[in-house]
C-alpha cells in the first residue's frame, strides 16, 4: 500500500503543476463560457489556415466534471501527413490541462502515424495502474508524458489524462478525412 | 432514551472504515447517506424470514410480506405528512426520486394526449400554457419537465436566483401566471443547500390554478416535513438519501390528484380488468404506479430507516446539522475560498458548495480526498446552477447526522492548504 501523500506527490509531478498553469497551445475559441458551451453544439467546419493542409477539430467532453476540450489540428495534404499545427481551447483540472499541454510538445510536426503511435503508447501507460509501461523505448518516445504515470493509478482520473488525447485521435481522423 | 451522537454514529459500520489509511471523513450525505445497522439488517432479515411476492397470493409469505411493504409505506407516510391507511394511500412507491418526476412528467404527457379520460384534464397541458421551474433545479427535474413541454408544445419558464443562488419567489407574481399548469421546484437546492420558500410558490401557484411539484430529495433527510401543511400537489424524494437503501423512492400526491392521474408505466398488479379487445380498468391508487414486480426488501429497509430518524427526531437532525452548517461555512473566511450559496445558516442546510481560485474542483477533491475526507465535485447535476455562479464545476461539502464538528474542521483545515499544495 502507497502512502497517500506520496502518491498525492507523485500525480502532481512539477511538470504537471507547471504545464497546467501555462498550458502550451492553448487558445480561446469562443468568447465565454455559455458562447463555448453553445458553439461546440454541433459539428464545427474548420478550414486550414497553412497552404496545401488538412483541417479537423473534435470536442471532448468528461461528463462526470464538466470539462470539455476542443482539439483543432491540421495536417500537410502530401503524405505522410505531418502535423503542422495543434492548437485547443477548454477547461480542466491540471491533469487535463497539463495532458493537452504535454501532448501539443509531443506531437506536433511529427507524422500522423507517428503520433498515433504516441496515442497508443499514452493509452497503455494510462492503462498500467502505476506501474508504467514495461517497453524503454516506448516509454522514452512519451518523453515529458510518463509523468502521468502516477494519474493511472486513480481510476476517476485517467479519463483527465486522456481527454486531449482522444481529441487528437479523432480530429486526426477528421482531418484525415479530408486530405486532398 | 436520547442517544449520544457517539452512540448513533456507532450505528454506521462504514465510519469505521479507513480510507488512504485514516478514518473516513464522510462530507457527501447529499449524493447518498451512510445506513445504520438497523437499514442494513433489515433488508437481510426481510429475505431471510419473509421474502414473497407483495399484492399477490394467498400462502402467509405472502400476507406478511404485503403487510410488511404496506407497514413500510406508512413508516415513511408517517415521516412526511403523508396518508397511508388503506385506500387513502398517498405515497407511491418508486425507483427514486428521479422515477417519481418522470412518472409524474410521463403522467402528465398522457393525460395531455387523452388518456385518463375527463378527470385527467387538469393535467392536460397544450401549446400556450406554462411549465415553471428554476436555475437551481437538478437536472432530474428541469429534463422531465423540458421534455414534457416540448411533447406538449407548452413554454418552460423558470424563477431566477439571487446572487446567494437562492430561487427568487419574491418574482412569483411574474413568474407564475394565468398561464402556468405546473410548478416543479426543489426544496432544498442540492448546490447551495437553499431552502426555498415553498409557501410563496405554493400561493402564488394555487392561485392559478396551477399545480405544485416539490423536489424533496434534499429536505426530507434534513429538516421536518409535512407535505400537507405545505400544500404541494406532489413531491419526491429518494429513500438512499434518507439513510436507507438505494433503488427505491417515494412519490407524494395529494390523494385525489393520485386518483385522477393516469399510469404512466403498465403490467402487473396495476390493473383490475385486462381485455384483448378493449383498455384495461386499473386499480387505484397506489397500485395503479406500481406494476411489476416492487423492491419490496428496500422499501421495508426504507421504512426502518424513516423510523429511525423519527425515533432520533428531525428537529434534533435539523439542530445538529446547523451547528455542523456553521462550521462548515467557516470555509468562507479562507483566502480564495468562495463559497456558493448562502453564508449564513438561515434557511439553508449543511450542504456547502465552494471553489477555491485557481485549482480546479477535480484537484480540490483529490487533495482532500488523500485526507481521508469525502467530497462531491462536478457539476452537481445542476449546470445551470452551476453557470449561475460562472463555474463550470464545483466542491461540495454535504453533511448527515453522523457529522461531527471534528469531521467539518478538519475538512475547514484541509480546504485551507490546497492552494498552497497547487501552487497558486
Amino acid at each position: 500500500m502507497v502512502d497517500i501523500d506520496d502518491g498525492l506527490e507523485q500525480m502532481y509531478q512539477e511538470v504537471i503543476l507547471e504545464a497546467s498553469k501555462n498550458p502550451h497551445g492553448k487558445q480561446h475559441f469562443a468568447a465565454d463560457l455559455a458562447d463555448e458551451q453553445a458553439s461546440t453544439q454541433g459539428e464545427a467546419v474548420v478550414v486550414a489556415e497553412h497552404e496545401a493542409c488538412s483541417a479537423g477539430q473534435s470536442r471532448q467532453f468528461n461528463p462526470t466534471c464538466g470539462d470539455e476540450a476542443t482539439i483543432r489540428v491540421e495536417i500537410s495534404d502530401a503524405e505522410p501527413h505531418t502535423i503542422e499545427r495543434l492548437v485547443w481551447d477548454g477547461h480542466g483540472c491540471s491533469i487535463s490541462q497539463a495532458s493537452l499541454s504535454v501532448m501539443v510538445d509531443l506531437v506536433e510536426g511529427r507524422n500522423v502515424d507517428e503520433a498515433m503511435e504516441l496515442f497508443k503508447d499514452f493509452h497503455d501507460l494510462m492503462q498500467s495502474r502505476g506501474k508504467g509501461l514495461d517497453n524503454e523505448e516506448e516509454e522514452e518516445a512519451l518523453g515529458d508524458a510518463v509523468v502521468f504515470q502516477g494519474v493511472s493509478r486513480y481510476p476517476m482520473r485517467i479519463k483527465c489524462a486522456l481527454l486531449g488525447w482522444e481529441g487528437l485521435k479523432d480530429s486526426l481522423a477528421r482531418a484525415l478525412a479530408e486530405t486532398k | 432514551m436520547t442517544q449520544t451522537l457517539e452512540q448513533i454514529r456507532q450505528e454506521f459500520p462504514i465510519l469505521n472504515v479507513k480510507v488512504h489509511g485514516k478514518p473516513l471523513v464522510y462530507l457527501d450525505s447529499a449524493a447518498t447517506a451512510q445506513k445504520p445497522q438497523c437499514v442494513i439488517d433489515a433488508e437481510s432479515e426481510f429475505y431471510a424470514t419473509i421474502n414473497a411476492g407483495v399484492h399477490r397470493g394467498a400462502h402467509e409469505l405472502a400476507a406478511r410480506s404485503t403487510l410488511a411493504f404496506e407497514e413500510a409505506r406508512a413508516k415513511v407516510a408517517e415521516l412526511v405528512g403523508a396518508n397511508a391507511e388503506e385506500g387513502s394511500e398517498e405515497l407511491v412507491v418508486t425507483a427514486g426520486a428521479t422515477a417519481g418526476l418522470n412518472l409524474l412528467a410521463t403522467s402528465f404527457g398522457y393525460a395531455s394526449m387523452g388518456r385518463g379520460g375527463k378527470v385527467a384534464e387538469r393535467f392536460v397541458l397544450k401549446p400556450g400554457d406554462e411549465i415553471v421551474v428554476s436555475k437551481a433545479e437538478h437536472h432530474s427535474v428541469l429534463l422531465p419537465f423540458q421534455e414534457l413541454a416540448a411533447r406538449t408544445g407548452a413554454t418552460l419558464r423558470w424563477f431566477d436566483l439571487d446572487t446567494e443562488g437562492r430561487i427568487r419567489t419574491d418574482m412569483a407574481d411574474e413568474v407564475i401566471t394565468e398561464r402556468t399548469k405546473i410548478v416543479a421546484i426543489t426544496h432544498i437546492s442540492n448546490v447551495t443547500g437553499a431552502i426555498t420558500d415553498v409557501a410563496t410558490v405554493v400561493k402564488r401557484a394555487h392561485e392559478v390554478g396551477a399545480l405544485v411539484v416539490l423536489d424533496a430529495c434534499q429536505s426530507v433527510p434534513h429538516i421536518a416535513i409535512d407535505f400537507h401543511a405545505l400544500d404541494v400537489d406532489f413531491a419526491a424524494f429518494s429513500a438512499h438519501k434518507m439513510y436507507g437503501p438505494t433503488g427505491v423512492g417515494f412519490l407524494y400526491g395529494k390523494r385525489e390528484l393520485l386518483e385522477a392521474l393516469p399510469p404512466a408505466t403498465f403490467g402487473g398488479s396495476m390493473v383490475e380488468l385486462a381485455w384483448m379487445d378493449k383498455p384495461a380498468d386499473y386499480m387505484m391508487p397506489p397500485a395503479r404506479f406500481e406494476a411489476g414486480t416492487q423492491p419490496v426488501a428496500q422499501v421495508v429497509a426504507a421504512g426502518v430507516a424513516a423510523q429511525w430518524m423519527r425515533e432520533i427526531g428531525m428537529d434534533r437532525i435539523a439542530q445538529h446539522e446547523q451547528e455542523i452548517t456553521k462550521e462548515l461555512l467557516k470555509i468562507n473566511e479562507l483566502d480564495g475560498v468562495r463559497v456558493l450559496g448562502p453564508l449564513s445558516t438561515e434557511q439553508r442546510i449543511g450542504t456547502v458548495s465552494f471553489e477555491v481560485e485557481g485549482v480546479h474542483p477535480h484537484d480540490v477533491g483529490q487533495y482532500i480526498d488523500a485526507q481521508g475526507i469525502a467530497i462531491r465535485v462536478g457539476h452537481h447535476c445542476a449546470q445551470p446552477a452551476q453557470r449561475h455562479f460562472g463555474v463550470y464545476a464545483s466542491n461540495r461539502a454535504s453533511c448527515g447526522i453522523y457529522t461531527t464538528v471534528e469531521d467539518a474542521r478538519a475538512f475547514v483545515e484541509a480546504v485551507g492548504k490546497v492552494r498552497a499544495f497547487f501552487e497558486v
